[in-house]
């Protein structure tokens, strides 16, 4: 039972991965953090005026990073002060500390935009203080649900050994630096595959399919919505259809894949309440099958591009 | 004489903003400010036994000096790559901060004088990461090995070196209240504070240029920011002190990170909203020149 219950806990592990990451991309596309970020910061010196929300507080890494580690900090402390009650106080600490987090993390993207619109003076960016007000509270909310499920997963990982009742399955990292390493990737993993979506499907539109960015279309970021001229609020109702939930998924995946060999190879290596039986044997197990998978994902991955290329190319510049 | 005085207006003119604002940083151009932050950061860095909100100043001026290296060392088109510059500036000081405290704890690296501990082997650390700073700037600036040619970034790293390991050092000596490794391992590392001081610090240092960036981007503005940071880092460094050693030592420290944090927020966002081309309640887009 305790072996199930454990198994049990790395399915709650990687559904709040696919949360955690879904919100995430949404978040970073309310602001053009990271990588479309460089567009729109050259639009002004290109001569187009923008109303998007200029959010550069660092790469989404880092950012993310940040608002994780106070959520774990603030966590801990609370769990530390409450160790008396046990593992109830978890339903007060990690709410607060993602809290904390994201009121820090909402404060850092309200100077960014002051920041970079002022540097465009010369330019003729003006800040416009209802794009400036209006997005504050979508990027506290939505970064809220992110780093909310990243200090809980943290905080499971910490205590498994408890939770699931097999011994020697807590992760031996303190609580903070869970949440430092899980924001770091949840931030890489949101910008590598997000950013894609949201860059060409709504910002980067004017540009023939399949071809990089050129120099002549620097800066000409899509400036008009449906209706209107578009914020980057609008961005994120679009990427929720489908750039968030896929990013979310590829995150998911990754969790779910990495925990999975994991318990299949400590199963194999003799896993039991009291332990591993063999640790030697589950490595190497958990080994060769995340291996496995890698294969197989390489694989597909080669023929639905070579699908794409014979479907829809060939490309510009090819 | 007629080209010179439309000069001299022009020059004027700019010159103006800066007057309106009394928190400037034009007396500390970038060789003072990193003399002023050396010398503070290295006394707060050797004595600590000092109380946590006296430290709490110096880690803001820390972080001014570590934002101003990487401003010196990014601002030449280092556009993505300045959070980077931030992140090494920590990774230095992760490494320059251990080895400062590992040498404090043995029995020569701290010396008690009077009742004052006195801890100058935490300055092994900062003079090993001035060497290993100049090291990696030479190597990457140098002709025979990357060749960056990066103007400055050879003291730009020094300094970065410098001043990230002065902040690991100041805010484990907040956290801990010594650098005795038996009780800086227990309260520092082991809980994971670590993760929150390298964060924050990296912060403090990239994320003003990184925001302020831009053509019309202004020195003053910029560090502004990091000071503002700082304030953020007293108020978490605070919290978690009131926990490790006492909230005699916290609560000064909490409304020392509070009251900076509001003051120099206002400022910056003063600053921004006045020097910026218009601020406006709200309005349609232009294309220029198009």
């Amino acid at each position: 039972m305790p072996v199930i219950s454990l198994f049990a806990w790395m399915l709650v592990i990687a559904f709040l991965a696919f949360i955690a990451c879904m919100f995430e991309d949404l978040e970073s596309d309310i602001g053009s953090q990271s990588n479309p970020n460089s567009q729109v910061q050259l639009a002004p010196e290109m001569g187009y005026i923008h109303r998007y929300f200029n959010k550069a507080i660092s790469g989404e890494g880092l950012s993310y990073g940040l608002s994780c580690t106070i959520s774990g900090t603030i966590a801990m402390l609370i769990l530390l002060q409450l160790g008396s009650v046990g593992p109830k106080a978890a339903v007060l600490a990690i709410p607060v500390g993602a809290a904390v987090g994201s009121l820090v993390h909402m404060v850092r993207s309200s100077t960014c935009h002051v920041g970079r619109e002022s540097a465009h003076k010369r330019f003729e960016q003006p800040i416009y203080l209802d794009v400036f007000y209006g997005h504050l509270l979508p990027i506290a909310t939505h970064n809220f649900m992110a780093v909310i499920c990243i200090t809980a997963i943290a905080y499971i990982q910490c205590n498994l050994g408890i939770l699931s009742g097999v011994t020697g399955a807590s992760n031996p990292f303190p609580l903070p630096l869970l949440c430092l390493i899980w924001g770091l990737t949840v931030g890489a993993i949101g910008s590598s595959t997000g950013d894609i979506h949201y860059g060409t499907e709504r910002v980067f539109q004017d540009k023939p399919f399949g071809e990089g960015r050129r120099v002549v279309y620097h800066g000409q970021i899509c400036r008009y919505g449906d209706c209107g001229v578009r914020t980057s609020k609008d961005v994120a109702a679009f990427c929720a259809k489908f750039g968030g939930p896929a990013t979310g998924l590829a995150f998911g995946l990754i969790v779910l894949f990495e925990n999975w060999r994991t318990v299949i190879g400590m199963l194999l290596g003799g896993l039991s309440i009291g332990g591993l039986a063999n640790p030697a044997v589950a490595a190497a197990w958990g080994i060769g099958i995340g291996i496995g998978i890698a294969i197989v994902l390489v694989i597909l991955a080669r023929t639905l591009e070579k699908w794409t290329r014979n479907k829809y190319g060939p490309f510009v510049g090819e | 004489m007629g080209e010179e005085e439309a000069k001299q207006e022009e020059k004027e003119e700019k010159a103006k903003p800066k007057e309106e604002f009394k928190l400037s940083f034009d007396y500390f151009n970038e060789s003072r400010l990193g003399i002023f932050a050396l010398t503070i950061g290295v006394l707060m860095a050797i004595f600590p036994g000092l109380p946590a909100f006296i430290k709490g100043v110096g880690i803001m001026i820390v972080f001014a000096w570590g934002a101003d290296s990487v401003r010196k060392t990014a601002r030449y088109g280092l556009g993505t790559g300045v959070p980077s510059i931030g992140v090494l500036a920590m990774g230095f000081g992760i490494i320059g901060g251990i080895t400062g405290i590992a040498v404090a704890s043995l029995s020569f690296g701290t010396l008690v004088v009077g009742g004052v501990e006195i801890a100058f082997g935490v300055l092994a650390g900062v003079v090993l990461l001035a060497l290993l700073g100049f090291v990696s700037g030479n190597l990457a600036n140098g002709d025979k090995f990357i060749n960056m040619k990066i103007p400055g970034l050879e003291r730009g790293m020094m300094e970065l070196g410098m001043a990230g390991t002065l902040a690991v050092l100041i805010e484990t000596s907040i956290v801990a209240g010594t650098y005795d490794i038996t009780r800086v391992l227990p309260s520092v590392i082991d809980n994971g504070v670590i993760a929150v001081i390298f964060i924050i610090s990296a912060f403090g240092m990239l994320q003003p240029l990184n925001t302020c960036l831009g053509a019309d981007e202004r020195r003053g503005r910029t560090l502004l920011m990091s000071i503002e940071i700082g304030g953020i880092a007293g108020i978490i460094l605070g919290i978690v002190t009131t926990l490790t050693l006492s909230a005699f030592e916290g609560v000064p420290l909490i409304v020392l990170g509070a009251v900076v944090w509001v003051v120099f927020y206002r400022a910056y966002m003063k600053a921004c909203m006045e020097e910026a081309y218009a601020v406006k309640g709200t309005g349609l887009i232009k294309t220029l020149g198009g």
